[in-house]
């Protein structure tokens, strides 16, 4: 079985920097791997164990990001590459779609399951696994937390959202959102550490996945960003003390 | 061909009424239709019911203008196979110009499937719909983390975005829309998702959209008796509550109880935000609220920014006192 994980080094979002178009200034805010993203490593990992497979952790951005590979080796995945090239600069999720499936297309054509987090601390737009998934016309299920079981044509998972769990029965390949899993957080060995810092990372630009320049990156964007600002919702606060708060709640009924 | 129009989702609830959010979104979609030259609003509606009669009426009282309505004995719950499919073929039939659904567990899926098969852009969990020059879509959304705001324009048609429930108000208007069947042939899509199993939870939690007042924690009150004391004095005044996304992951709460631009919007007439500092993410979620009242420690917390009451001090102890007060003045009543 062939599992491969998208994963994503976000900023840190206590540190906000932009550039001159308004777009994340990657290069200058201190990164970490995207939460959900982690998760989503876990659940191929433990689907490794009971399963037997090899794991690839893909991601795309500068070369920064490379630290986050290390780390996925360093939990233990059998291989981590990264998409790089400055003509992916400023893909919005269409774009970014768009490169994510023609890798997908390129470089892992036997692949069996595609694993995303569910949403991105910078971005949470929760759309770029559903719609690599919808470019590759596989299936996708959002908010998976469970793996019950999988078998050469099928997979069966536990999608929970507030109201209800369901469990779906999934024609292999497929796309999984990953979101509060049941798999917790390993802790990688020092071997994991060596080979992470001794491995070979594999880096594919905009011609090795047979992209044009046009459908990726600012052009290949549908979206853009016309204006940021922070936003200014603020009241006029009194203070006050516990009598009065009880007496606003008596306002109310 | 020429785009023309608006194209709203018709989600339904499981006792086939027409969603809350779906009437918010139809509201929104007539002030935007205002700044539109012949734009329709038209509802897709995907079912099998015999009798739409009602539902016409209904989408058209909250101002859609046509109702276009696909039925398949097998269409009858939602299901992942058809749903996002049958929504596409109706878009690409009709071409609008702008594409709205509810931020639903639906929604999502048939706005990310559509989104790329049609290539365009699609902005998730918008905070506001507005037109800009050129008759373009302005979408606004909280970004990174909440901390900043961003107006968002797609360059390409259909303009497609998502929105959450309790974002926009809905109004009844005097309006009547008209119905339209269409018919898709789903023999010819392939079944790759089936559903074996559904487990229905069941909550006994106070609903925090509907009352009139939510108590809520954050991360300091995540600690010791924290959560204990804000279910005490929420169960004595009845309200119900809520909390952070720290609260959610902390365990404290659950997912229909947490509050933010990743959790609920929610309009209560009173808001009581206790330990929670007030990140921008989190006042997304609540700005609607009638009166917001703020428990903090830290007197620069920005919560009290967004207040229009504080209260400044350990939250344990005024939880405290607020239940002992309480006591005392419902002892004196009797």
């Amino acid at each position: 079985m062939n599992i491969v994980v998208f994963i994503k080094q976000v900023p840190d979002t206590d540190d906000v920097k932009w550039t001159e178009n308004n777009n994340i200034d990657r290069t200058n805010t201190e990164s970490i791997l995207n939460p959900a993203d982690r998760q989503a490593l876990e659940t191929a990992l433990n689907l490794k164990q009971r399963y037997g497979a090899f794991v690839s952790a893909v991601s795309m951005g500068p070369y920064k990001s490379l630290e986050i590979l290390k780390e996925a080796i360093a939990l233990g995945v059998d291989d981590a590459l990264l998409l790089s090239d400055s003509k992916f600069i400023g893909s919005d999720t269409c774009a970014t779609s768009k490169v994510l499936a023609a890798c997908i297309k390129e470089k892992f054509l036997n692949t069996n399951l595609i694993l995303f987090g569910q949403s991105a601390l910078d971005g949470e737009t929760a759309q770029t696994g559903p719609s690599t998934a919808v470019r590759l016309s596989f299936p996708f299920i959002n908010n998976v937390c469970e793996i019950k079981e999988i078998n050469e044509n099928n997979i069966i998972v536990i999608s929970e959202n507030e109201s209800e769990k369901i469990t779906y029965k999934v024609k292999l390949p497929a796309v999984l959102c990953i979101n509060n899993s049941v798999y917790g957080y390993s802790i990688p060995k020092i071997e994991g550490y060596i080979r992470a810092h001794d491995y070979n990372y594999k880096i594919y630009n905009i011609s090795e996945l047979r992209l044009k320049e046009e459908e990726t990156g600012v052009k290949g964007s549908p979206t853009y960003v016309s204006k940021v600002y922070k936003h200014n919702e603020y009241r006029n606060c009194r203070f006050i003390n516990t009598d009065e708060l009880l007496n606003k709640i008596k306002e109310v009924y | 061909m020429e785009s023309d129009g608006i194209l709203i989702y018709g989600e339904l609830t499981s006792e086939y009424n027409v969603k809350t959010v779906v009437k918010q979104i139809l509201t929104k979609a007539c002030s935007l239709k205002e700044k539109l030259e012949n734009c329709s609003i038209k509802v897709c509606l995907i079912g099998n019911r015999r009798h739409y009669d009602e539902l016409i009426n209904e989408l058209g009282v909250y101002g859609a203008d046509e109702v276009i309505i696909t039925n398949d004995d097998r269409l009858e719950n939602y299901d992942k196979n058809y749903y996002p499919e049958i929504f596409y073929q109706i878009a690409q039939k009709y071409r609008p110009q702008i594409i709205l659904l509810g931020s639903t567990a639906q929604g999502k899926e048939i706005a990310a499937y559509c989104a790329s098969k049609f290539n365009t852009g699609l902005t998730a969990d918008c905070t506001n719909l507005d037109i800009a020059e050129n008759n373009r879509l302005l979408s606004t959304r909280p970004t990174f983390g909440g901390q900043l705001t961003a107006d968002i324009l797609c360059k390409t048609l259909p303009q497609m975005a998502t929105v959450q429930e309790n974002i926009f108000k809905d109004k009844r208007i005097e309006h009547n829309a008209f119905a339209r069947f269409e018919w898709i042939n789903i023999d010819e899509i392939e079944r790759k998702i089936e559903i074996t199993d559904i487990i229905k939870k069941i909550s006994e939690k106070k609903d925090i959209t509907t009352s009139d007042i939510v108590i809520s924690g954050g991360l300091g009150a995540c600690k010791d008796n924290g959560f204990e004391l804000i279910n005490k004095f929420a169960q004595k005044i009845n309200a119900a509550v809520s909390g952070s996304r720290e609260a959610f992951e902390k365990g404290y709460i659950t997912k229909a109880q947490q509050v933010g631009q990743t959790g609920k919007t929610i309009s209560p007439k009173l808001y009581i935000a206790v330990g929670i500092s007030g990140a921008n993410q989190h006042i997304a979620g609540i700005k609607n609220s009638g009166k917001i009242i703020a428990i903090n420690k830290d007197e620069n917390a920005p919560i009290f920014k967004y207040a229009d009451y504080g209260l400044k001090g350990d939250l344990f102890k005024i939880l405290d006192e607020l239940i002992r007060q309480y006591n005392t003045e419902k002892e004196e009543k009797q």
